[in-house]
């Protein structure tokens, strides 16, 4: 790599207590993460791809190692507002309008009315919800939902969007959209962003990600990671493409590598 | 990609009315059914004056004085409203320390659940001694304790309602305290303590009439009703209860009123816009 990483994670680990016993969710991972990468994390239940992402995120703390976000902690990078973040639930606030929902982290950082109701507008453009400013999420699909949950983890233009499987809910239908959704987005946000993507769809990782971070759970780590060599920007004929199949046979391969 | 928009205003349009009176007609036909049952079953059964009068007697004995039942049944109603507003005032207080505190939380929030199974009414005699007996302040007393309880489980729960993932949002907001109160757990209790306040203004109500049972203030509704109930003037105890219904529906249907305004956004109201 020739860039600086802007997430460099070394030798972390991360062990819960609970009734039976400590839980290893986490041991000896390392990895280095390049400014403007996607990434996918995949791997069975229990493999510890969520509670990396938040380690990642400052939702959590590692028990051993260090990880470093633009040269910060996660702490500091969390009161920076470095993070953007879309869970598998939209998480929208039902007294809100869905323009209201996007201004949220707007308003919690103190830009003042004119300015975010325009950058509001802007990021519901971005994801085609211009007209649905003013209607309220339970007005709106799931797929619609979460394109608004984009929306607002995108209108501070934070360095880097964590994305625990949020198409998840998704019929496949939709969430192949979205998928394509969000790689326009992604071309389309000004910064260049990094993207964290949590996932246990093979497909979808293979489809969206310059690399593949493939994990293993008990204890949780890193398997393999392999690039994605499919060239951007990617639509619907790369999923038709022999080397998409290829390497969805490989990210399969790993996985039940144990 | 079609889905169901509808005004977020609602008016009276015709479509509404329609459905009001769709919904309301059925209940209306019970209660008119009701009544002429009643009023043939005292005709048929010749059942004494003294025992139960017909709702004819009743509407009689209402209209011949309704300006003073409506006097003493505002006086009743005012210590029901003064309880209401310092028990449920003091509910939400403690509800929002306790969010804060949450070891108080645990104290105090199945305490008041027992609370519930216990009739607070039948303190009426003790806050007499403490409070005076004739004086309003035992009955407001009352109607304070039975409303607190309540409103601090409700507005608690509410404010603790928000998911774990809510919260980490503003955790990566890096939100102040203060804005996570105001911007996310403020409004996600509101429903919580609509629920709460409908259910006090009918507590209430009920708290300041029978605890006037016990003593109180000559022209006071509660008295009123028990002093015509003992001297077996029916027509008249029973004018009293209708005054005292007409006041609790009326203050029910305030606090529904505000939550409307408060809260347009909200599951109970969207049912009806979309004609389920």
């Amino acid at each position: 790599m020739n860039t600086p990483a802007i997430i460099a994670i070394e030798q972390v680990s991360k062990t819960y207590e609970s009734g039976g016993g400590p839980v290893v969710a986490l041991q000896d991972i390392n990895l280095t993460i390049a400014p403007g990468e996607f990434i996918s994390l995949i791997g069975p239940s229990g493999c510890g791809k969520s509670t990396l992402m938040r380690l990642i995120g400052d939702l959590a703390q590692p028990s051993a190692g260090s990880i470093r976000v633009k040269g910060k902690t996660p702490e500091q990078a969390r009161r920076d507002r470095d993070y953007g973040i879309v869970f598998q639930a939209p998480v929208l606030y039902d007294w809100r309008t869905v323009r209201k929902n996007v201004e949220l982290p707007l308003e919690v950082m103190g830009l003042n009315d004119t300015p975010r109701s325009e950058r509001a507008n802007a990021m519901l453009s971005l994801v085609g919800l211009q007209d649905f400013g003013d209607a309220y999420p339970w007005q709106l699909s799931g797929g619609m939902q979460q394109r608004v949950s984009i929306a607002r983890a995108l209108a501070f233009s934070p360095s880097i969007l964590l994305m625990d499987e949020p198409f998840g809910a998704l019929d496949e239908m939709t969430r192949e959209r979205m998928q394509a959704e969000l790689l326009r987005i992604w071309g389309g946000a000004e910064t260049d962003t990094t993207v964290i993507f949590v996932t246990h769809s093979i497909p979808e990782a293979v489809f969206l990600s310059d690399r593949v971070v493939v994990m293993s759970p008990r204890p949780g780590r890193i398997e393999r990671v392999i690039s994605i060599d499919l060239p951007r920007p990617r639509d619907v004929t790369t999923r038709e493409a022999p080397r998409f199949f290829e390497l969805v046979t490989e990210v399969r391969e790993s996985l039940h590598e144990h | 990609m079609t889905i169901a928009r509808s005004n977020s205003k609602p008016s009276l349009s015709g479509a509404r009315v329609q459905t009001l009176v769709a919904r309301w007609w059925p209940p209306i036909v019970i209660f008119v059914v009701g009544l002429i049952l009643w009023e043939a079953a005292v005709w048929v059964f010749n059942i004494p004056l003294f025992l139960l009068p017909p709702p004819s007697g009743i509407l009689e004995a209402f209209f011949a004085q309704p300006l003073f039942l409506l006097q003493i049944g505002l006086f009743t109603f005012g210590e029901a409203v003064a309880g209401f507003a310092i028990g449920c005032t003091l509910g939400i207080l403690v509800a929002i320390v306790c969010v804060r505190f949450r070891g108080l939380a645990e104290g105090l929030v199945p305490f008041s659940v027992a609370s519930n199974a216990v009739p607070i009414v039948a303190l009426s005699p003790l806050l007499g001694v403490w409070l005076g007996s004739i004086s309003p302040a035992s009955k407001i007393g009352v109607v304070a304790i039975m409303t607190f309880f309540p409103t601090l489980i409700n507005v608690y729960r509410g404010l603790i309602s928000p998911s774990p993932d809510a919260l980490q949002l503003m955790h990566s907001y890096a939100a102040r305290q203060r804005d996570i109160f105001l911007k996310l757990r403020l409004p996600a209790a509101l429903p919580y303590l609509f629920n709460a306040l409908k259910i006090c203004s009918s507590l209430s109500m009920i708290g300041a009439i029978v605890s006037e049972f016990f003593g109180g203030r000559q022209n006071a509704l509660g008295v009123y009703i028990k002093s015509q109930a003992g001297i077996l003037r029916l027509r008249e105890c029973w004018s009293g209860i209708l005054m005292a219904c007409l006041l609790g529906i009326a203050f029910y249907l305030v606090i529904a009123a505000c939550e409307r305004l408060v809260m347009p956004w909200h599951v109970s109201f969207r049912q009806e816009r979309n004609g389920h």
